[in-house]
C-alpha cells in the first residue's frame, strides 16, 4: 500500500514522550528515529495549528519543569533518607504529622500555575472558535464509512450538490452544474481562510489535518464548524480519529492547498460535467460503469437519476472527476505514480503515470484490499468483474479528469 | 485462609441441650444454611468478607491474564507496519475487550478485593454490614465478567464498539454481531455488583467502626475506599441507564440513539462520560489509599498531612463530577462548554498534586527501607506523576484537540491506570499477602517483578507519547510505513512482553512462596511482619475468621503503632512493646458470626441466563428469572443462622436468640465480651 508524505522539508520532532522513557526533559530536542513524520502535530503549517502549538509548548514546558522537580525530588528523598546499613533501626525518625503552612502553600502553588494556564487556554479556545467571516471558502465535509466527501457551495445559494442524497426528496440535479462534490481529497486556496461545516452520514467520525488544525468530530445529525488555513501551498495529510468501525484505520484524508489562480482553475474544471468517453475501450468502460457501478457512484452527466439508496450511509464517492484526484478508497491508495519518489502524490503528479496494478487489484476485489462490510451494504462489494471489464473500467475511470 | 476447626461433638451436644427458640428454620426445613469452613463448598457459600476479598482478587487476576493476552496480541499486530496477524474485525474486538476487561474486570474488582478484605479489618469490625449481600456482589461481578467474555464463543464475535461504545456505531446496523449485546448486559450485571458493594461498604464504614475510631482516625485506605464507594453509588446508575437505552435499542428496536428518528449521539457521550470520569477516580483512589498505608510504614513515619490527604481525596470525589466533558473537547460541544470543562479539569489536578507532595513529605526525614511494597509505592508516585502531567496537557483543550484519540491519550491513561492503580495494587498484594495467607511473598522475586515491570511499563507506554504527538491515531488495526511510527511501535511491543515477563515472575512468586510456607523449616511471619501502624496488623496472620478476639478500643490514628511505641521523658520515641505482645492471637472460639448461604451464588447464576435469554431465546430468560425468584425467596426465607453452621467459630449459643436481621454481622458493640476490657495506651 502507498502512503503520503507532506511536501514540507525535513521534519523535526519535538519529543515530549521521551520524558517518560528516559526521565529527561527533551522538549525542544530534534528526534526522528525512522524518517519523516508527515502526520505530526508538532509542525504546524497554518494559523490555527500554530496557535495550538504555541499553547502546547507552554504546557509542555511547565509540565516538564514540574516533572523534573517532582521526579528528581522523589529520587533525592529516596536516596537521602534511605535507611543506612549501620542503622540498627532502634531509633525512629522524628514523627512529624504535618505542617499546615506547607500544605496550604503546596495547595496554592499548583492552583496558581494552573490558573495562569487557564487564562491562555480559555482565550485560545474562544479565539479558535471564531467564524472567519464571509470571505472564507465554505466547504461541507461529510464523513461516512470509510471515506470523506467535500461539497463546495460555489454559487453561494446555500444549497450543496448532494443535498438530495443527504435528505431524499430535495430535487436539485442542476446543482451539480453550479456546485462541486468531490471525494477523499479536499482542495483549498493557500493562505486563505476556509470554514468547514462538518457532518456525518452514518456513525461518528473525526476530521483531522494535524498540520492545519485540531480535530473536530463529525456527528450524524449535527453540523460542527472548523476553521482551516494553510500558510503555504502543499499537500497535507490526516486521518479519521474517531473510531468508526471496521476500516477506521483506512479512513484518511488529503488536503491540497493551491495558489489562488490554480485553485480557481481547479474550480472551473470541477464544475464541468464528466468527460465523454472516447474510443471503444472507454465506451465499453462507460457501459460497465452504467451497469455495475452507477447504482452507488455518481458520474455527473451520465447517471443523474442515481439515488445512492443501496448503501447504508446513502452515498458512495462521486466519481465525476475521479482522475483529477491523487488517491481513492479513503485515500489509502495512490491513483498516480509517485514520480519523484517522495512517497506522496503531489499536485503536479496527478495525471502522470497511472498506478495501474493497485487500481486493478481494487476493482478485482475491493473487500480484499480494504476491510469493509459489503455484505451489510457498507463499503464496496466484490462485483466479480471480468479482467476485460476491469481493463475497460480502468480506461474509462482514468479518462474522467 | 484460616482453616477453622469444626465443632466437636460434645459441644454440639451441649448446644442441643441448650434452650431453643422457634425459628424459621423449624418451619421451613428446606432452607437450611450450608455448613463448614473447609472444602470448595465453603468458598462458594461463604459470606466472610476476607474470603470474598480473596476471591475478588483471584478472579481479577484471572481476567488480568485474559486482558493481558488480548494486549499482547494487539501489540504483536502493531509491532511493524501493515501487519495482518489479526484481521481488522478481530483487532477491533480485541481492543474493545481489552479495555472493558481491564477496567471493569481487573482494576475495579482489585479495588473491591482490597476494600472487602481490608475495610472491616482496618475499622475493627467482624465483617461487612450485609455479609450475604457482599457474597452476592462478588458472584454478580464474576458471573457478569464470565457472561461478557462468553461473547467470544457465543456472540458471533465479541464486542467491537470500543469500551466507550459511542452511538450510533453500536447500533445493530453498524455492529451486527451480538458482541455489543454482551457488552451492554454484561456491564449491567457487573454494575449491579458495584452498586450493591458500594452500599454495603458505605454502611459498614459509617456504622461498624471500633469504639473510639472516629472518621478522622480511620486509616487512609479506608477513607479512600469510602470516597470510592460514594463515587460508585452515584456513577453506576448513570451507566446503567445508558446501558439500558443501548440494550433496548439493540434488542427491542428502540430509538434512543437512532439519528434518523431524531436522536442526538452526544446523549450517549454525555451519559457515558458522566459515569466514565468518576470511574477514573473509582479506579485510582483505592491505589492512593494503599500507598498512603505503605509509604508511612516503610518510612517509619506517620503520613504527612493526614487531613490534607483525606480531604484532597474527598475533593477529588466531588470535583470528579464536574470534568466529564473533557473527554469531548473535539465532539463539537461548543466553545463555552469546552472552556468551562477545561478550567474545571485543570483544577482537579490540585488535590491530586497535594497527594503526591504529601507522600514525598512523608518520606522526607524518614528511614526508608525498600521492600517490594515500598518499591511499588514509589513506582506509583513517580509513574502517576507522568500520567497526571500529561493529563494537565489534555486540560488545555486546544492542545487536546491535537492529542485526543491518538496514542498520546493511550500513553496518558496507561500511566494513570497502570502506572498509578496497578503499581499501587501490586504493592498492596505484596504488603497484605501475609495478612491474607499467613505467609510472605519472596522479596527477591518481588524486586525482580518490580524492576521488570517498571522497565517494561515505561518501554511500552513511554513511546506512545511520541507516537501520539507524531499523529498516530488510536483504535487502528494497522498503520502505514512512512509516517515515522515504526521504531517506537516496535519498542512498545518489546515492552509489552517485558510486562508479561514481570507478571510471570509474580505468579511464580505466588507459587513458590506458598510452597515455601509448607516446608518444615518455614518460619511464620507473625501478625506484624512490616512493623505496621494500623490495626489490621494487630490480629493474627492470616486473619482469623472473626478478625479480632476482642475488638480494639481505638484512641489514636495509627492505633497499633501507639501500642508498640511510646515517648520517653526526653522526647525520644522508643519501642514499648513487641508486636506479638500487643497483637491478638486469633484463638478465641466463641464469637458468633453469620452463617454461610447458598442463595447469593444461585441468585447471581440466574443473571447470565437472563442475559443469554434476552439475546438468544426468551425461554432461557424466563428460566433465569424463575431461578432468580427462587433465590430471592431463599434469601428472604432462610433462617437467620444455623446454629450448627457458622461461617467461623461456633459459640455456645447458651442464650442466643436468632434475630430476624439475619445479615447483621456481630457489631463491635454487641456485647462487652467482644470489646477490649483494658486500654493499652
Amino acid at each position: 500500500m502507498h502512503r503520503f508524505r507532506s511536501t514540507v522539508g525535513s521534519v523535526r520532532v519535538r519529543l515530549f514522550g521521551l520524558l517518560a522513557l528516559a526521565g529527561l526533559v527533551l522538549s525542544g530536542c530534534a528526534m526522528s528515529l525512522d524518517g519523516d513524520t508527515p502526520q505530526t502535530t508538532l509542525e504546524p503549517e497554518g494559523p490555527a495549528a500554530s496557535k495550538i502549538d504555541g499553547l502546547s509548548d507552554l504546557t509542555f514546558i511547565l509540565a516538564g519543569i514540574v516533572f523534573v522537580l517532582v521526579e528528581v525530588g522523589v529520587l533525592f528523598v529516596v536516596w537521602k533518607f534511605r535507611k543506612r546499613k549501620d542503622d540498627t533501626g532502634d531509633e525512629l525518625p522524628e514523627q512529624l504529622h504535618g505542617n499546615t503552612k506547607l500544605e496550604i502553600g503546596w495547595t496554592a502553588l499548583p492552583a496558581v500555575i494552573l490558573a495562569f494556564m487557564a487564562v491562555f487556554t480559555v482565550s485560545t479556545i474562544l479565539d479558535l472558535a471564531e467564524d472567519p467571516g464571509e470571505e472564507a471558502t465554505r466547504i461541507r465535509v461529510v464523513g461516512q464509512q470509510w471515506w470523506w466527501s467535500y461539497d463546495y457551495d460555489i454559487d453561494g445559494d446555500g444549497v450543496y450538490a448532494d443535498d438530495d442524497v443527504i435528505a431524499p426528496g430535495i430535487e436539485n440535479p442542476e446543482e451539480y452544474e453550479t456546485d462541486i462534490e468531490v471525494a477523499n481529497e479536499m482542495v483549498i486556496p493557500a493562505g486563505k481562510p476556509v470554514y468547514l461545516e462538518i457532518e456525518a452520514r452514518d456513525v461518528i467520525h473525526s476530521f483531522w489535518i494535524p498540520a492545519l488544525n485540531g480535530k473536530k468530530d463529525a456527528v450524524p445529525g449535527r453540523t460542527h464548524y472548523l476553521s482551516l488555513e494553510a500558510d503555504e501551498p502543499g499537500t497535507y495529510v490526516g486521518q479519521c480519529t474517531e473510531y468508526c468501525g471496521l476500516s477506521h484505520a483506512y479512513m484518511r484524508m488529503v488536503v491540497h492547498a493551491l495558489p489562488e489562480a490554480e485553485y480557481e482553475a481547479w474550480v472551473e474544471e470541477q464544475l464541468a460535467p464528466a468527460t465523454e468517453p472516447q474510443g471503444a475501450e472507454e465506451q465499453a468502460g462507460a457501459e460497465v460503469f452504467a451497469g455495475r457501478c452507477a447504482s452507488c457512484h455518481l458520474v455527473e452527466g451520465t447517471n443523474d437519476e442515481y439515488d445512492g439508496a443501496t448503501v447504508v450511509s446513502g452515498a458512495a464517492p462521486n466519481l465525476t472527476h475521479f482522475a483529477s484526484r491523487g488517491t481513492y478508497a479513503g485515500s489509502i491508495f495512490n491513483l498516480w505514480q509517485d514520480a519523484d519518489g517522495n512517497e506522496a502524490v503531489d499536485w503536479d503528479e496527478i495525471g502522470g503515470e497511472l498506478n495501474r496494478n493497485q487500481l486493478e487489484a481494487w476493482l478485482r476485489n475491493p473487500p480484499g484490499e480494504k476491510p469493509m462490510a459489503a455484505d451489510d451494504n457498507r463499503g464496496m462489494p466484490n462485483l466479480g468483474l471480468s479482467e476485460a471489464d476491469i481493463d475497460s473500467l480502468v480506461a474509462y475511470l482514468t479518462s474522467l479528469d | 485462609m484460616a482453616i477453622v476447626e469444626r465443632p466437636t461433638t460434645s459441644e454440639a451436644l451441649e448446644l442441643e441441650a441448650g434452650p431453643r427458640h422457634a425459628s424459621p428454620d423449624d418451619a421451613l426445613g428446606v432452607f437450611r444454611r450450608p455448613q463448614g469452613d473447609t472444602g470448595w463448598r465453603s468458598w462458594l457459600f461463604t459470606v466472610d468478607h476476607k474470603r470474598i476479598g480473596i476471591m475478588y482478587g483471584a478472579a481479577a487476576l484471572f481476567f488480568f491474564l485474559v486482558g493481558g493476552i488480548e494486549a499482547l496480541i494487539i501489540r504483536t499486530q502493531l509491532a511493524a507496519p501493515e501487519q495482518e496477524i489479526v484481521s481488522a474485525d478481530l483487532y477491533n474486538q480485541l481492543f474493545t475487550m481489552h479495555g472493558v476487561t481491564m477496567i471493569f474486570l481487573v482494576v475495579m474488582p482489585i479495588g473491591a478485593a482490597f476494600a472487602n478484605f481490608l475495610v472491616p479489618l482496618q475499622i475493627g469490625a467482624r465483617d461487612v454490614a450485609f455479609p450475604r449481600l457482599n457474597a452476592f456482589s462478588f458472584w454478580c461481578f464474576l458471573f457478569g465478567g464470565l457472561f461478557f467474555n462468553s461473547s467470544w464463543f457465543l456472540g458471533g464475535g465479541a464486542a467491537d464498539g470500543g469500551w466507550f461504545a459511542y452511538a450510533p456505531n453500536t447500533s445493530v446496523i453498524f455492529s451486527p454481531s451480538h458482541g455489543m449485546d454482551f457488552y451492554a448486559i454484561g456491564l449491567q450485571i457487573t454494575g449491579i455488583a458495584s452498586l450493591v458493594g458500594a452500599i454495603n461498604l458505605i454502611a459498614t464504614i459509617l456504622n461498624m467502626r471500633a469504639p473510639g475510631m472516629t472518621l478522622m482516625k480511620m486509616p487512609v485506605f479506608t477513607w479512600m475506599s469510602l470516597v470510592t464507594q460514594f463515587l460508585l453509588l452515584f456513577a453506576m446508575p448513570v451507566i446503567s441507564v445508558a446501558l439500558f437505552l443501548l440494550t433496548f435499542d439493540r434488542l427491542f428496536d428502540a430509538n434512543f440513539f437512532d439519528v434518523s428518528a431524531g436522536a442526538d449521539p452526544l446523549l450517549w457521550e454525555h451519559l457515558f462520560w458522566i459515569f466514565g470520569h468518576p470511574e477514573v477516580y473509582i479506579m485510582i483512589l483505592p491505589a492512593f489509599g494503599i500507598v498512603s498505608e505503605t509509604i508511612p510504614v516503610f518510612s517509619r513515619k506517620p503520613i504527612f498531612g493526614y487531613e490534607f490527604i483525606v480531604f484532597s481525596g474527598a475533593a477529588i470525589g466531588f470535583m470528579g463530577w464536574g470534568v466529564w466533558a473533557h473527554h469531548m473537547f473535539a465532539s463539537g460541544i461548543g466553545p463555552i462548554s469546552v472552556a468551562a470543562f477545561a478550567v474545571s479539569t485543570m483544577f482537579i489536578a490540585v488535590p491530586t498534586g497535594v497527594k503526591i507532595l504529601n507522600w514525598m513529605a512523608t518520606m522526607w526525614g524518614g528511614k526508608l527501607t525498600f521492600t517490594t511494597p515500598m518499591l511499588f509505592s514509589i513506582g506509583l508516585v513517580t509513574m502517576f506523576t507522568i500520567g497526571g502531567l500529561s493529563g494537565v496537557s489534555h486540560a488545555v483543550a486546544p492542545a487536546d484537540t491535537q492529542q485526543t484519540d491518538t496514542y498520546y491519550i493511550v500513553a496518558h491513561f496507561h500511566y494513570v491506570l497502570f502506572g498509578g492503580a496497578l503499581f499501587g495494587f501490586v504493592g498492596g498484594f505484596y504488603y497484605w499477602w501475609p495478612k491474607a495467607f499467613g505467609h510472605m511473598l519472596r522479596e527477591g522475586l518481588g524486586k525482580a517483578h518490580f524492576w521488570t515491570m517498571l522497565l517494561g511499563f515505561n518501554l511500552t507506554f513511554g513511546p506512545m507519547h511520541v507516537l501520539g504527538l507524531q499523529g498516530m491515531p488510536r483504535r487502528t488495526h494497522s498503520y502505514f510505513d512512512g509516517y515515522g511510527f515504526n521504531v517506537w511501535n516496535l519498542v512498545s511491543t518489546i515492552g509489552a512482553f517485558m510486562i508479561a515477563l514481570s507478571f510471570l515472575i509474580f505468579f511464580w512468586n505466588i507459587f513458590v512462596s506458598r510452597r515455601d510456607a509448607r516446608k518444615p523449616e518455614w518460619v511464620a511471619p507473625g501478625p506484624d511482619p512490616w512493623d505496621a501502624r494500623s490495626i489490621e496488623w494487630m490480629t493474627a496472620s492470616p486473619a482469623p475468621t472473626h478478625n479480632f478476639d476482642h475488638v480494639p478500643v481505638v484512641t489514636h490514628r495509627d492505633e497499633f503503632w501507639y501500642r508498640k511505641y511510646g515517648e520517653t521523658d526526653d522526647h525520644r520515641i522508643v519501642r514499648i512493646a513487641a508486636a506479638e505482645d500487643v497483637a491478638q492471637t486469633g484463638h478465641r472460639r466463641d464469637v458468633h458470626l453469620p452463617a454461610p448461604s447458598y442463595w447469593p451464588i444461585l441468585l447471581c447464576a440466574s443473571f447470565p441466563l437472563i442475559g443469554w435469554g434476552l439475546i438468544f431465546n426468551l425461554g432461557i430468560a424466563f428460566a433465569g428469572g424463575a431461578l432468580a425468584l427462587l433465590a430471592i425467596y431463599g434469601l428472604a426465607m432462610e433462617p437467620a443462622d444455623d446454629p450448627d453452621g457458622g461461617h467461623g467459630h461456633h459459640d455456645g449459643h447458651a442464650d442466643h436468640t436468632p434475630t430476624d436481621g439475619s445479615d447483621a454481622a456481630a457489631s463491635p458493640t454487641d456485647g462487652d465480651a467482644d470489646k477490649e476490657t483494658t486500654l493499652v495506651d
